[in-house]
């Protein structure tokens, strides 16, 4: 295992997942607050669009699905309005993404599979460009949230609320989505497009069910986030096995461990529809 | 007895509103001057807490003109201008599906300091550390009524208050209704309460979203 640390391909993977347990942890938290879980399948597809782009155009195709992805998310935010309008929006991204996706690529003479494969990310192949990208989102997500706590909490607690209280909802709605899109994207090239979970929402599950508050629950999301990047990867190398499914599954059982601890130690809250769903 | 007003004159004429195309607000004509205390009846569904919140632009199938101050809200900065004019009292506020901190709640009024000395005044002080769901109808409607008294000192000229007493007990029911007989602001305030009722200068009633006057 010390032969292996010192490659530095070994090197780039484990620093890209520290700096991505530090964004993306919180990326995933605001993915629960929104009740926006689709938006990484969502993602997924615009991504492959954005690669079918690129290899039509002979741009990076996975700068091309980054900016798909940060375009859509701004895309998506007049639809955050009602409470049911994203949810149904992110099936409606997704037929579209990948129909458009293999139009492209019909139209450009590419094989599908080769810009499919370009999903099945892995981070022993990470690139100087995705360690840049977690390291912005390291520094951004966090300082955002530390900026905007206040109206994020009543933003994700009841947006009607927040916009009566002088938060700026559209605009920190736009942001948001903006961020999760481009966190996504930049998480599949770590784990590709199916683990991506393992790096956002799990540990933020698991922050949820032990944090009483959205600043308690960004402290703890991160704390997991860290130590099961760090703790996975190190096992993976142990045990010669791919980092990506090691991951998933430590975040996995960490996520079911904490919520198998008793209902009185940790409390949970209703996932309720908006008042203005229901009110007259 | 109220004190001198600072409250705002409220005008809706011809307001209107629908819910997937059904009206439940019909053409509604109102007046209510500064400082008054207006008590809106009616059963449930007649289209009160659509008038409320259509005056905070939260419901957007609305036609009509709804006056605040003399201003009506076109615009994104209009909007965002009456809603720092009107305190609001949801109705639904436990529907929150993140937790959020009594304190964040209080400190959104605009007025922390003056919304936590309202919360030690209604006996909910020591729920500050408290998230939001684990407080009773009770708690969470007296720490509504305590960021309302935030929001008034912030500068809100206009209460709009949604069945502010329905989760109480009789003795809160009438401490709450004195309360909002005692503020210095216009009021308008749904409610079945009879302690609330008693305390308005002018009682209307909603059925099938028109609105008349019946005191």
């Amino acid at each position: 295992m010390i032969e292996l640390l010192e490659l530095a391909s070994v090197q780039r993977a484990a620093f890209a997942l520290l700096l991505g347990a530090i964004g993306l942890p919180i990326v995933g938290v605001v993915i629960i607050g929104l009740d926006i879980m689709p938006v990484r399948f969502a993602m997924m597809h615009i991504a492959l669009l954005g690669i079918a782009i690129g290899l039509f155009t002979g741009l990076d195709p996975l700068l091309c699905a980054v900016v798909a992805c940060g375009l859509s998310g701004a895309g998506l935010t007049p639809l955050a309005r009602s409470s049911t309008g994203l949810s149904g929006a992110m099936g409606l991204l997704m037929s579209l993404a990948i129909a458009a996706a293999l139009l492209v690529l019909s139209i450009s003479g590419v094989n599908a599979s080769s810009a499919f494969e370009l999903l099945w990310g892995s981070i022993l192949a990470t690139r100087t460009g995705d360690v840049v990208l977690l390291g912005a989102l390291a520094v951004v997500v966090p300082g955002l949230f530390l900026l905007r706590r206040r109206q994020l909490a009543l933003l994700l607690h009841d947006r009607e609320l927040a916009a009566c209280s002088g938060v700026r909802v559209e605009r920190l709605t736009l942001v948001l989505l903006v961020l999760v899109a481009i966190a996504i994207a930049g998480a599949i090239r770590l784990t590709g497009a199916l683990l991506v979970d393992a790096l956002t929402l799990l540990p933020a599950l698991a922050a949820r069910r032990l944090a009483q508050s959205l600043t308690a629950m960004a402290l703890w999301a991160v704390g997991i986030g860290v130590g099961v990047n760090l703790a996975g990867f190190a096992l993976a190398l142990l045990l010669d096995q791919p980092p990506g499914p090691v991951l998933v599954l430590l975040a996995g059982a960490v996520a079911l461990t904490v919520h198998l601890i008793p209902e009185r130690r940790t409390t949970t809250w209703q996932s309720a529809a908006s008042p203005g769903s229901l009110g007259h | 007895m109220r004190v001198e007003t600072t409250g705002l004159p409220v005008r809706f004429a011809g307001v209107s509103c629908a819910h997937g195309g059904r009206a439940v607000v019909r053409d509604v004509d109102l007046v209510v001057e500064p400082g008054e205390l207006v008590a809106l009846t009616g059963t449930n569904g007649s289209g009160k807490t659509t008038l409320l919140r259509a005056v905070l632009g939260l419901h957007r199938a609305s036609t009509g003109v709804i006056e605040v101050g003399g201003a009506h809200a076109r615009s994104a900065a209009d909007w965002a201008q009456r809603r720092r004019e009107v305190a609001w009292i949801p109705q639904r506020q436990a529907a929150g599906r993140f937790p959020l901190l009594t304190d964040e709640l209080l400190a959104s009024s605009g007025a922390p300091e003056h919304a936590r000395a309202a919360a030690a005044q209604l006996g909910v002080d020591h729920l500050r550390d408290r998230p939001l769901h684990t407080l009773s109808g009770g708690q969470l409607q007296r720490t509504y009524l305590a960021r309302a008294m935030g929001c008034i000192e912030a500068g809100a000229g206009l209460l709009l208050a949604d069945e502010p007493t329905a989760a109480l007990d009789f003795a809160g029911q009438a401490d709450a209704a004195d309360l909002l007989a005692s503020l210095p602001v216009t009021v308008l305030v749904v409610t079945h309460d009879r302690a609330v009722v008693e305390r308005c200068e002018r009682v209307l009633e909603m059925a099938a979203g028109t609105l008349r006057e019946i005191s």
